[in-house]
C-alpha cells in the first residue's frame, strides 16, 4: 500500500523540516508550502489525503485556504487539522466552523499531532501498527 | 483672531440666582462667554444631548430632578461635558457626594465671588479636558500593553514549537542512536523547553486578565473529577521528584457552580505549585469538603510540606510578578504568575482564596467555589433591587402533569422535591403571571418554562403560549413573543432520571436561555 500524502502549509521553514522527519519516520509521504496561494496550487496537484495548516501565513492567512480549498469538491473533501501559534477559542471555534478536524496550538507535541493524523484519516492506532511494519 | 465663546449651561429654577449668576460675567469681555439658561432637567438632558456645551452650572434641587439624581442624569446626558454643582449652605455634605457621582466641583450659592466664577468655570474646564486626555493616555498604555503581551506569546511559540519538534526528533531517535549522556542533556532541554511553554502561557492569560478578555463560563461543575484529573496531570512530575500527590475527598460531594476548565487550570497551577517547592520524599495532598463557616461553599485545601512562606508573604504571594524566596528550590522557576491568575480565575467564579503556612513545615491554600444550587442562581432575578437594573428577570414555570395545566395536587408527592426547591422564586399560575408580565413593562423579559413529570409537556406549553398569545391585555401594552417573554421548550423528567439529575437539567436549561439572551442583548447592544 503507498504512503498517504500529507501536505504541509507553514510559514515556517523549521516547523516543516521538523513535522517532515516525523511524519516520514510514520510512513507518511509530506509535501510543503508556505503561503496560502501555494498552500491551494501544492493541494490541486498532490492532492494529499490530509492537510495540516498554519492559521498566521504571509499574505492570506490559514482561513483563506479553508475557503478556496472548499471551492473545489476534490479538495473540500480532504481533513484538515489546524495547528497555530495564536490564542483563543474564538480562532479555534472559527477554525472547527470552517471545517477543521482539529485545532492544536503550537508548540505542538508531536504524539498528540500523530494521534489526531491518525484519527482524521480514520486509522486505527492498530491498522497502523500493521501498515508500519 | 476672535476666540470663541465658552457655551455655559446653567440648569436653575430661581429666577433670582440665574440674574446674580449673570451678572458676574458682566466683567468679562463681551463674546467671551455665552449663558443658556434652562429651567427643567428634561430640558437639560435634551440640550446636553445635541452637544456644543462647554460647562454645565447645576442646581440640585429642580422641579423634576432633586438631589443626587439630578447630577446622575445631567452626566449621563454628557459624560464629556464638565458639572458644576450650585448648592445652597445648607447641602454642602450632598454636594460632596456629587463629587462621586461625576460632578467636578460645587460652588455655595451666596457665597460665589463675583469675578472669581469665570475663572473658576475656565479652570473646570482645563482641568476637565486633563482629565480626559489622562484617561485616555492611561487606557492605550493599557491596551498597548495587552496586545504587546498577546503579540509576544503568539510570536514565540513558532520558534518553540521547532525546538520541541527537534528534541524531540533527536530524543526518539529519529536523527540516529544518542548515547545516555547526550540523552540526559536533551531530556533537560525538553524540561526547559515544556517550562518555557508555560510561562508564554502564562503571559497569555495575564494579558487577557488585563484586558478583561478571560472567558469564564459558569456551570454546574464536579470538584472531584477537577481533582482526579489534576492528580493525573501532575502525578508523573511528582513521582519523578518523590513526592507524595493524593486527594481526599467524599464520595458524594455536592457539586460547585464553576467553570470547569478553570476549575482544572485552577488545581493545575496549585498542586504544581505545592511540588515545585516540596523537597524530596515530601508529600502533597489536595483535600475537598463543605466549608465549614460557610455551609454554601465548599472548601478545597492544597497542602504541601515544603518550605513554607514568610508570614508577610502569605498575601502578597497573589500579587503579580511576586514570588516567595526559597534558597533551597533549585528548579524553581516561573514568572511569579500563578497565583496571581489564580485568584483572578477563583474570584471571578465568586469564591476566595487565601494562604496559610509554617515556615519550614509546608502550606496550605485554601480556595472556596460556590455550591451549586438553583434557588440561589435564579434568586436575583427576583431580587426587588435588581429588577430595574436586570431587564432579563423572571421565570415562570408550572410543574404539571399529564392531566393538565395548574393541577397542582396531582402527583404532588413527585413534585414536592422541585417545589421545595422552587418555592419563593417560582410563580406557577397564569392568574399571577399574567399581570406580573403586565406590569412589568417592555423592559423586562420572562422566561416561561413547562416542567413536567411526565408527558405533556407540550400540551401545556401550547396552552401557555396560546392564552399569552390571545391575551388582549399583554397585546395591548404592546408585549409580545419576541419582545417579551420566551417560551422555552418543556423540560421532561425521563422516568430513568433521578430528581437530582432532573433538577439539574431544569438549571442549566433556563440558565443557558438566560445566557443566550443576555449576550444576544449585549451583542444587540453593541
Amino acid at each position: 500500500m503507498d504512503s498517504r500524502k500529507i501536505l504541509i502549509v507553514d510559514d515556517n521553514a523549521d516547523i516543516r523540516l521538523g513535522m517532515h522527519v516525523r511524519l516520514k519516520a510514520n510512513r507518511y509521504e509530506t509535501f510543503f508550502a508556505a503561503d496560502a496561494f501555494s498552500g491551494v496550487a501544492e493541494a490541486r496537484k498532490h492532492r494529499p489525503d490530509l492537510i495540516i495548516l498554519d492559521l498566521g501565513l504571509p499574505g492570506d492567512d490559514g482561513f483563506t485556504v479553508m475557503e478556496r480549498l472548499k471551492q473545489v469538491p476534490f479538495l473540500a473533501v480532504i481533513p484538515i487539522i489546524v495547528v497555530s501559534a495564536r490564542n483563543g477559542l474564538a480562532n479555534q471555534k472559527r477554525a472547527y466552523d470552517a471545517g477543521a478536524k482539529a485545532f492544536l496550538q503550537k508548540p505542538v507535541n508531536d504524539a498528540e499531532l500523530l494521534a489526531v493524523i491518525r484519527q482524521s484519516l480514520g486509522e486505527t492506532t492498530k491498522d497502523k501498527e500493521i501498515y508500519s511494519l | 483672531m476672535k476666540e470663541k465663546a465658552l457655551q455655559v449651561l446653567v440648569v436653575e429654577d430661581n429666577a433670582g440666582d440665574v440674574r446674580l449668576l449673570r451678572e458676574m460675567f458682566n466683567g468679562e469681555r463681551p463674546g467671551s462667554f455665552e449663558l443658556t439658561h434652562l429651567l427643567r432637567l428634561s430640558e437639560a438632558e435634551a440640550y446636553l444631548a445635541k452637544g456644543g456645551v462647554d460647562i454645565t452650572l447645576l442646581d440640585m434641587g429642580l422641579p423634576d430632578g432633586h438631589g443626587l439624581e439630578t447630577v446622575r442624569r445631567a452626566h449621563a446626558a454628557a459624560p464629556d461635558v464638565p458639572l458644576i454643582i450650585l448648592t445652597g449652605l445648607d447641602d454642602e455634605a450632598l454636594a460632596g457626594e456629587a463629587m462621586t457621582q461625576g460632578a467636578q466641583d460645587y460652588m455655595i450659592k451666596g457665597q460665589i465671588e463675583a469675578r472669581a466664577l469665570p475663572r473658576a468655570l475656565r479652570h473646570a474646564i482645563e482641568r476637565h479636558r486633563m482629565q480626559t486626555e489622562t484617561d485616555l493616555i492611561r487606557t492605550h498604555q493599557m491596551q498597548f500593553k495587552d496586545e504587546f503581551l498577546s503579540h509576544v506569546s503568539h510570536e514565540l511559540r513558532s520558534p518553540l514549537t521547532a525546538v520541541r519538534q527537534f528534541v524531540t526528533i533527536l530524543l526518539d531517535g529519529l536523527a540516529g542512536e544518542m548515547n545516555s549522556e547526550q540523552h540526559e542533556y536533551l531530556e533537560i532541554v525538553l524540561k526547559n523547553v515544556k517550562q518555557l511553554h508555560s510561562m508564554i502561557n502564562d503571559l497569555f492569560e495575564v494579558s487577557g486578565i488585563q484586558a478583561g478578555k478571560l472567558k469564564i463560563e459558569l456551570q454546574c461543575t464536579s470538584v472531584s473529577d477537577a481533582v482526579v484529573y489534576t492528580v493525573n496531570t501532575l502525578q508523573g512530575a511528582a513521582v519523578a521528584k518523590g513526592i507524595i500527590l493524593s486527594s481526599d475527598f467524599e464520595h458524594k460531594l455536592p457539586l460547585v457552580y464553576a467553570d470547569p476548565a478553570r476549575l482544572r487550570q485552577i488545581l493545575v497551577i496549585l498542586v504544581d505549585n505545592a511540588t515545585k517547592f516540596t523537597p524530596t520524599n515530601g508529600a502533597v495532598k489536595i483535600q475537598v469538603g463543605v466549608f465549614e463557616e460557610d455551609p454554601t461553599f465548599l472548601l478545597v485545601e492544597v497542602a504541601d510540606s515544603g518550605c513554607g512562606i514568610e508570614l508577610d508573604m502569605t498575601e502578597r504571594i497573589f500579587e503579580r510578578l511576586v514570588q516567595a524566596s526559597d534558597p533551597d528550590a533549585a528548579d524553581r522557576n516561573g514568572l511569579g504568575l500563578g497565583l496571581y491568575i489564580c485568584k483572578d480565575l477563583v474570584t471571578r467564579q465568586g469564591g476566595q482564596i487565601w494562604a496559610k503556612s509554617t515556615p519550614g513545615q509546608g502550606s496550605v491554600f485554601s480556595v472556596t467555589l460556590p455550591i451549586f444550587s438553583l434557588p440561589k442562581l435564579l434568586a436575583p432575578a427576583f431580587n426587588e433591587k435588581d429588577q430595574t437594573e436586570r431587564p432579563i428577570t423572571l421565570v415562570v414555570t408550572e410543574i404539571g402533569s399529564q392531566t393538565g395545566w395548574l393541577s397542582n395536587e396531582v402527583r404532588a408527592e413527585q413534585c414536592r422535591g422541585i417545589r421545595d426547591l422552587l418555592r419563593g422564586c417560582l410563580h406557577s399560575d397564569l392568574d399571577i403571571l399574567l399581570p406580573k408580565i403586565d406590569f412589568a413593562g417592555p423592559a423586562e423579559l420572562f422566561f416561561i418554562a413547562a416542567i413536567t413529570d411526565g408527558l405533556g409537556g407540550e400540551a401545556i406549553s401550547k396552552r401557555i403560549r396560546k392564552q399569552l398569545d390571545s391575551s388582549e391585555r399583554l397585546q395591548q401594552a404592546g408585549l409580545t413573543q419576541s419582545t417579551s417573554y420566551r417560551l422555552l421548550d418543556p423540560i421532561q423528567r425521563n422516568s430513568t432520571e433521578s430528581m437530582e439529575d432532573y433538577l439539574e437539567k431544569v438549571a442549566a436549561n433556563i440558565q443557558e436561555q438566560m445566557n443566550k439572551e443576555i449576550l444576544s442583548r449585549q451583542v444587540s447592544n453593541g
